[in-house]
């Protein structure tokens, strides 16, 4: 019952006034994020992080402005995906089979309301399994030692491609360079320069926060004025909501299974929230049989993915917090967030900061609280928003992206490094190459060289070292799965993912 | 054609082998010759690299197409535009730059002449506002200062 007097220590922090409107603001931009065209979840929050930090808000309120942003844009992706028939994010794919057409059936405001109580059972449950796991999992990983960590970095990366990845030597290719990015400045253990060829600004290192937005948003921008995507997507308008209890009551236990299936998948290595609304669509699908209406509007069609890819997000946190590990592009954003604010996560977080770790958590249902009431009386407001056109929105966007860059150190300089990534992150997108793992490496860098080196000098140069526990040797061997699965299954996955979206236009 | 991962690999590999045989002419550290030095990492690094490199040119995808040319120039002129606007912050000061870039970029995406000057100055006298009287961010004021 340690874990419970805990969660009522972080509810103490999450329901004071600060804390509440941080959830609140959080929860309003991250929708928006979500809905809006051109910006990503990863995206949004990356922006968010220079401005968290140039305001010097503490750690506790950053964390829960962001989180609940993170959460708002997961409730976000899904507007797009019901009313255009256009996934805002790849885990709302699923969401478009029964979404839109039942849009086109006049009832989009039934199957937004409906997605917004599946989201919120989804995060909601998933955050109880994320407290009773969290605890568990950090206890067990106070037992690792820098080979078990430096056996752990690498099963990060190899799974990081996930099953449906397409190219695993790209996920690797990707992850080596940011590791080699991380690499540059002086050498912490031994005081030598690394790569920075006496240039006084590398001598710290590559500051990944400016990386993170010149990969994500500058890119972006170049990618939108090649496309010529600036005119946007058409207008839509929705009806009244008519929504009965019974409505709500019918779609319960469709939600619930989503829930639970999409914790696991956020949970697990490599299998993230697109595999969570997946497998929770299609087992729904499974279960209710002939009796379904699946493909044509069914709004257990929509309640399963939604629960599914919400349930994944909440559970994704359950690595990052414990073990310092994201498995998916916006946690290694939040990840970068803890680490520029001095916070380390991994198993020491739940000791040396239980009350940011609960606070958050209980940030977590308080901000998903917030979504669900925002959500369905809003709705209107962000349909609106939906049809700004990113010729408008994009510049505005950079704008705020370079400012908040501008306002950390005051330097132009910050700005031609953030321009140089942005330039880097067109051409990797262009040859294929995911930023994810490039980003992942430049945080994980540090931690898995130091790693390494201290369990080289305690066996004193033997690299028998780093596998020989039953432990490191077990993570070794699920890196090793992670890397020739996809390779393996990733096809017929993407096949049925493909079919199931296909069959239904 | 699947020419974008072959260039890409032969360049990727390049890289990782200027990266591995710098790494190995790092100098000896203070204190002399450890089992591990800063010099092992990077080169476990430059192996990976070179090997995913090399299968890339071995398999390349098929590529996606660039851009034309006067679509390059475009890309490149936004690139421009972004630097000069981070250099012109401090000597022209936050608002004309601001006005700028946004004006230009918004023109780039398709707005009319008319639209793009409105969303200029709006969207940066609005930011400026916000960060120098809500936040309490100071931005350079720069040819408005008097």
């Amino acid at each position: 019952m340690e874990t419970l007097s805990f969660l009522m220590q972080g509810f103490a922090v999450a329901l004071t006034p600060e804390s509440i409107m941080f959830a609140i603001i959080g929860a309003i931009l991250g929708t928006l994020i979500g809905a809006l065209p051109g910006l990503g979840p990863a995206n949004g929050v990356a922006i968010l992080i220079p401005l968290a930090f140039s305001l010097g808000l503490s750690p506790t309120s950053s964390l829960i402005l962001l989180t609940s942003v993170y959460a708002g844009a997961m409730y976000g992706g899904r507007i797009s995906s019901i009313l255009l028939n256009i996934p805002g994010d790849e885990p709302a794919m699923m969401t478009c089979i029964d979404g839109y057409p039942m849009a086109l059936k006049g009832k989009a405001a039934e199957a937004l309301a409906i997605s917004a109580i599946a989201s919120f059972i989804g995060s909601f449950i998933a955050t109880i399994g994320l407290v009773i796991l969290a605890p568990i999992l950090a206890n067990f990983a106070l037992k690792f030692g820098p080979s078990e960590y430096f056996a752990l970095f690498a099963l990060a990366f190899a799974t990081l491609g996930g099953i449906t990845g397409k190219n695993q030597f790209k996920t690797l290719m990707a992850a080596a360079l940011g590791l080699m990015i991380a690499s540059v400045g002086i050498d912490i253990s031994s005081g030598v320069q690394r790569y920075t060829y006496n240039i006084l600004e590398l001598f710290e290192g590559v500051d990944f926060i400016i990386a993170i937005v010149g990969l994500f948003a500058i890119s972006e921008l170049l990618f939108f004025i090649e496309k010529h995507a600036g005119e946007g997507l058409k207008k839509v308008t929705v009806n009244k909501l008519k929504l009965t209890m019974g409505d709500i009551i019918a779609v319960l236990p469709t939600s619930f299974r989503g829930a639970l299936l999409g914790f696991v998948s956020g949970v697990l290595p490599g299998a993230g929230a697109s595999l969570g609304s997946f497998i929770s669509y299609t087992l729904e699908k499974k279960v209710v049989g002939d009796k379904g209406t699946f493909g044509q509007g069914d709004a257990r069609g929509i309640a399963a993915p939604e629960a599914g890819n919400n349930g994944a997000a909440s559970g994704a946190l359950v690595p990052m917090l414990t073990l310092g590990v994201p498995g998916s592009g916006t946690t290694a954003v939040l990840l970068a967030m803890l680490i520029s604010l001095n916070v380390t996560p991994g198993p020491m977080l739940f000791t040396q900061n239980a009350d940011l770790v609960w606070g958050v958590i209980a940030a977590l249902f308080v901000g998903n609280l917030v979504l669900l009431l925002l959500n369905i009386p809003m709705i209107g407001i962000f349909v609106k928003l939906l049809s700004v056109p990113p010729k408008y929105l994009m510049p505005i966007v950079t704008l705020v992206a370079s400012v908040g860059i501008y306002s950390v150190s005051h330097s132009a300089l910050d700005l031609y490094f953030m321009v140089g990534f942005g330039v880097i992150g067109y051409i990797l997108r262009k040859v294929d190459v995911p930023l994810v793992p490039v980003i992942l490496g430049m945080l994980l860098g540090p931690e898995m060289e130091k790693s390494l080196r201290h369990a080289l000098v305690l066996s004193d140069g033997d690299w028998g070292v780093l596998f020989n526990s039953g432990l490191s040797i077990g993570l070794w061997t699920v890196a090793i799965m992670g890397l020739l699965l996809p390779v393996i299954i990733g096809p017929i996955v993407r096949a049925k993912m493909a079919k199931s979206k296909t069959a239904t236009e | 054609m699947r020419l974008n991962d072959r260039v890409f690999g032969m360049l990727m590999l390049i890289l990782a082998v200027v990266y591995g045989w710098e790494a190995a002419q790092f100098p000896e550290p203070f204190g002399g010759e450890e089992s591990v030095g800063p010099e092992t990492f990077p080169i476990i690094l430059s192996f990976f690299l070179g090997a995913s490199a090399i299968y890339m040119m071995l398999k390349p995808d098929p590529d996606e197409a660039w851009p034309v040319l006067p679509m390059l120039l475009e890309l490149i002129s936004v690139v421009v535009a972004i630097m000069i606007f981070a250099w012109a912050i401090e000597p022209l000061g936050f608002i004309p730059a601001a006005v700028a870039i946004v004006s230009y970029l918004a023109w780039r995406m398709g707005a009319s002449i008319k639209m793009s000057l409105i969303i200029g100055v709006s969207s940066s006298v609005s930011i400026f506002l916000i960060f120098n009287n809500v936040l309490e961010l100071a931005l350079p004021l720069g040819l408005l200062e008097f």
